[in-house]
């Protein structure tokens, strides 16, 4: 049963958490649309597309000279790395993002390298244009310092070179082919009037004309730079992102639309199931609250029959007390009459023995001797003298009395048995009457003579039984004690081991009778052991062997060893058993302590 | 356009106060990594024989550079450029002569295992300091994941952000004291707007924020002879025939400290530099006094370091 319960638990465990584990998927893939993400991604973008903005217009500031230095040029690639960095973080793992966001890098990585270019070469083209005015200037005053300034040729030089300063300028505000091939030809001219040149005039319309050429390289260089850089489509690109962004954030609202639908279902499948348990819950408990009530109706069924039968049980029980009372009246009275029918048969035997002797008494040769001599009354000294009858009469009569005397004792002796056996026969009626609650009699006795008296007593049952009574009665002073109860509870003893033996036949029977006096620290106890090698006491039996009506006998009454040990008790004594088991013979002792009177003898 | 440029024309009229800007003043956010990246700055163990350390080279001492043309590596042979400094050279916008490491700490992985430079495996180099018990506690306290090359790396780059020297002279002029500068001083600065420099050497590391090819207004590698592989410039880098004899526009933060210039070490003074750049860059002619008053604002732009440098 456990073990289906068990498994049972784990079924329902297993349920619970499969339905808590679906429960939180759903959950978790619900919040999967979670949009601030989204729109975190979608400002860090936006972020991204002004950061590019304004990187392209610091490069248009620049040149147009308003941006004194590079450093913001350079700092918006940083901030760009890293916001694409973090956008790195969002979109990895998506494969379609690899493609869009790879064309993103290319795209930036594209403008740097462009704007490295257009940096080192606007400030090339900015140096040599904001150099050349100086450059005409100077060429001026070097030819001025020469001293051909009036001269025909120096005229058209520096003509020429304010011609060309003129037309440097324009073409850097509008620079169109036209206009490079003319400044083209015109510094070809320059190279021509040269050689008319001293040297120093000639350095410095060397200088001024590499400054024209570089304006001419680079103006061109720095305009198509600013075109591909206008040109590189990052804003493109972040759109792109921003697009398969949303759209992804679309799928992933429609998917954790979805989830959620599922959620939905969840909950009201859960509801249903939570509904269905409530109902259940609700059944069982009106079912185990009738069960309760009808349990408590069959509780209170029972307890009245329960009374009932209890009222019947104390009924029978004191019927039984009260037969049991009077089947120990019974018992006593069996006891005593045995008892007494026992003392009878010695009293019937003296009076038997009493009766033949007196039967057989000499005294009728008294009498003979008497006639005779009675006969011979006148002349008895002859009669006593010459008679041969006469002569032998005294000595007859000597022998007679010899005879008579001896008659006499042996009748006094049987007459003293009988006196005594009348005695106990008293002593019995007694001990009924103890158990009627006399008041005990202490007499000082010799508990040798108590012993051979309840053996006495036992006589014909132990004759009867052909049982050996073995006696250890050691020579103990007379103390006083209730005579009747003890004998009473010996003669019980006895009678016990006696009957113990009635069905003991592979060995002799015997019964052990040991007497002792002990000190010990409450006072003397004297100690009675009668011991048989009989049919011993079950074990357990040993425990209710002195309740009232506990018996192993058929025809017992289970009042003998209760009374004995009643009666031990009243004078403070006990009896103790033992027994070895079934067939190992028992041993009871009759502990009594004895007050050593003071004038005890 | 016209709305962000009117909506950013504040910024502009205080950009436009002066073309070169203060050096922030150098900030420690992590004074435990800058700790470990300044014992590995010294650390010989970083090089292929224990011989040479970051230091060997970028001497603190004397501007961040070793004075001479090309430095010596850890197997005595002559690396390949001058040496640049290592002041400042968290402002630059790239790293490297050629510009080819994007960040301080692809330079550090860069020169680590270079044959000439340092010779070693970033593998030995994690190995050996991972073993180092002087490291064990600097590190532990600075890095959750411990010794990695890549917390090796930040370690260094850590340090070098902090090696930037403001509060130069020309920085306490730009900040309003005019005092600051003699009045010789200021008239170079004002030639050296005027000339031209400026439209290079700009920004708060007066340089180091862009590209150009050495030799726009003339041919300096044919003057000069002996062309060289690192000649070519950032070209080594992307192949590109317009990056030939392009290089990264140093610098001049701390320029008074640093000689000898450019990337080949060949210009022994300023004088000479400004020579050399007015000759090639500029393609102008200056005074001896305008060239000399350049000099004379380049020396105002040496900063500090924990102290005057």
């Amino acid at each position: 049963m456990p073990r289906v319960q068990r498994k049972r638990w784990m079924f329902v465990s297993a349920g619970g958490l499969a339905l808590a584990a679906l429960l939180a998927f759903l959950y978790v893939q619900s919040q999967r649309g979670d949009d601030s993400n989204y729109y975190e991604n979608v400002g860090l973008l936006r972020q991204l597309k002004q950061v590019d903005a304004q990187w392209e217009l610091d490069v248009l500031r620049s040149r147009m000279g308003i941006n004194a230095d590079y450093d913001s040029l350079v700092n918006p690639l940083v901030t760009l790395t890293q916001l694409r960095d973090r956008l790195q973080d969002v979109l990895t793992h998506r494969e379609r993002a690899v493609g869009v966001e790879g064309a993103f890098n290319v795209a930036i990585a594209e403008k740097t390298r462009l704007v490295e270019h257009f940096k080192s070469h606007n400030s090339i083209l900015h140096n040599s244009l904001a150099f050349l005015p100086t450059a005409a200037n100077d060429v001026g005053v070097v030819v001025a310092r020469d001293g051909n300034a009036e001269g025909p040729s120096a005229r058209r030089l520096l003509a020429d070179v304010n011609e060309m300063l003129l037309l440097s300028m324009v073409y850097s505000h509008a620079p169109t082919a036209d206009k490079a091939a003319e400044i083209q030809s015109r510094l070809y001219d320059l190279d021509a009037h040269e050689k008319y040149l001293s040297p120093e005039p000639h350095q410095s319309v060397d200088i001024f004309a590499s400054h024209v050429s570089t304006v001419l390289r680079e103006q061109p260089v720095v305009s198509e730079l600013l075109k591909s850089i206008a040109a590189i489509p990052v804003a493109a690109r972040v759109d792109d992102l921003d697009q398969l962004l949303s759209e992804e954030q679309q799928q992933a609202d429609r998917r954790a639309q979805e989830y959620r639908r599922y959620l939905l279902i969840l909950a009201v499948a859960l509801a249903a199931l939570l509904l269905y348990a409530a109902v259940n819950v609700v059944r069982s408990h009106a079912i185990i609250n009738r069960v309760n009530r009808e349990l408590h109706a069959t509780n209170a069924t029972l307890e009245r029959r329960v009374e009932e039968r209890t009222r019947d049980l104390r009924a029978a029980q004191s019927e039984l007390l009260t037969t049991a009372r009077r089947a120990g009246m019974a018992e006593i009275a069996s006891n005593v009459l045995h008892n007494v029918g026992n003392v009878l048969n010695s009293v019937n035997i003296s009076a038997g023995v009493i009766g033949t002797r007196m039967r057989e008494s000499k005294v009728e040769g008294l009498a003979k001797a008497v006639g005779l001599l009675n006969e011979h009354a006148a002349d008895l000294g002859a009669f006593l003298a010459d008679d041969e009858r006469g002569r032998r009469l005294p000595g007859y009569l000597n022998k007679l009395v010899t005879i008579l005397e001896a008659e006499r004792r042996g009748t006094l002796d049987e007459l003293g048995a009988m006196t005594k056996s009348i005695d106990h026969i008293k002593d019995i009626v007694a001990t009924q009457q103890s158990y009627a609650g006399t008041a005990s009699v202490v007499e000082v006795i010799q508990i040798q003579d108590l012993v051979e008296d309840a053996l006495r007593m036992n006589a014909g049952k132990l004759a009867r039984h052909q049982i050996a009574v073995i006696r250890d009665l050691a020579p103990l002073p007379a103390v006083p004690l209730d005579k009747s109860r003890v004998l009473q509870i010996l003669v019980n003893l006895i009678s016990n081991a006696a009957q113990a033996l009635e069905g003991v036949a592979d060995r002799t029977r015997q019964v052990f009778l040991r007497s002792s006096m002990a000190s010990a620290a409450d006072g003397q106890w004297l100690r009675i052991v009668v011991t048989d090698n009989g049919e011993g006491i079950k074990e357990e039996n040993m425990a209710r062997l002195f309740v009232h009506g506990f018996t192993t006998r058929k025809t017992g009454h289970g009042f003998g060893l209760h009374s004995c040990a009643l009666a031990a008790k009243e004078m403070g004594g006990a009896i103790l058993v033992h027994s070895d088991g079934p067939s190992r013979g028992a041993a009871f002792t009759l502990e009594l302590p004895v007050a050593l009177a003071k004038g005890a003898p | 356009m016209v709305i962000a440029l009117l909506a950013s024309s504040p910024a502009l009229a205080q950009s436009l106060d002066e073309p070169i800007r203060p050096v922030p003043p150098s900030a420690v956010p992590a004074p435990a990594r800058a700790e470990v990246g300044r014992r590995l700055f010294n650390e010989v163990r970083l090089s292929g024989n224990a011989r040479v350390s970051c230091a060997s080279c970028h001497d603190l001492r004397s501007g961040g550079v070793d004075g001479r043309d090309h430095s010596i590596g850890f197997e005595g042979k002559a690396t390949a450029v001058n040496t640049p400094t290592v002041l400042n050279a968290a402002l630059n916008f790239k790293q490297f002569w050629n510009g080819r490491a994007d960040s301080l700490e692809a330079q550090i992985n860069a020169v680590v295992e270079d044959p000439v430079e340092m010779g070693s495996k970033w593998a030995d180099v994690v190995r050996l300091i991972a073993q180092a018990p002087e490291y064990q506690v600097p590190i532990r306290n600075a890095y959750a994941d411990g010794v990695t090359k890549a917390n090796l790396q930040n370690a260094l780059a850590t340090y070098l952000r902090t090696l930037t020297t403001p509060n130069s002279r020309f920085d306490q002029y730009l900040r309003g004291n005019r005092a600051a500068l003699s009045d010789e001083e200021r008239a170079g600065y004002t030639k050296f707007k005027q000339y031209g420099c400026i439209a290079c050497h700009q920004g708060a590391n007066v340089g180091g924020n862009m590209f150009q090819k050495f030799g726009v207004m003339g041919d300096y590698f044919a003057k000069r002879g002996n062309p060289t592989k690192a000649d070519l410039g950032r070209y080594l880098v992307t192949g590109e025939e317009a990056d030939k004899y392009v290089f990264k526009v140093p610098s001049l933060r701390n320029v008074a400290l640093t000689a000898p210039y450019f990337h080949d070490g060949s210009a022994k003074t300023l004088d000479e530099a400004v020579d050399i750049m007015f000759r090639y860059q500029l393609g102008r002619v200056a005074s001896k006094e305008d060239k000399s008053a350049i000099v004379k604002f380049l020396g105002t732009l040496t900063g500090e370091l924990s102290g005057p440098l």
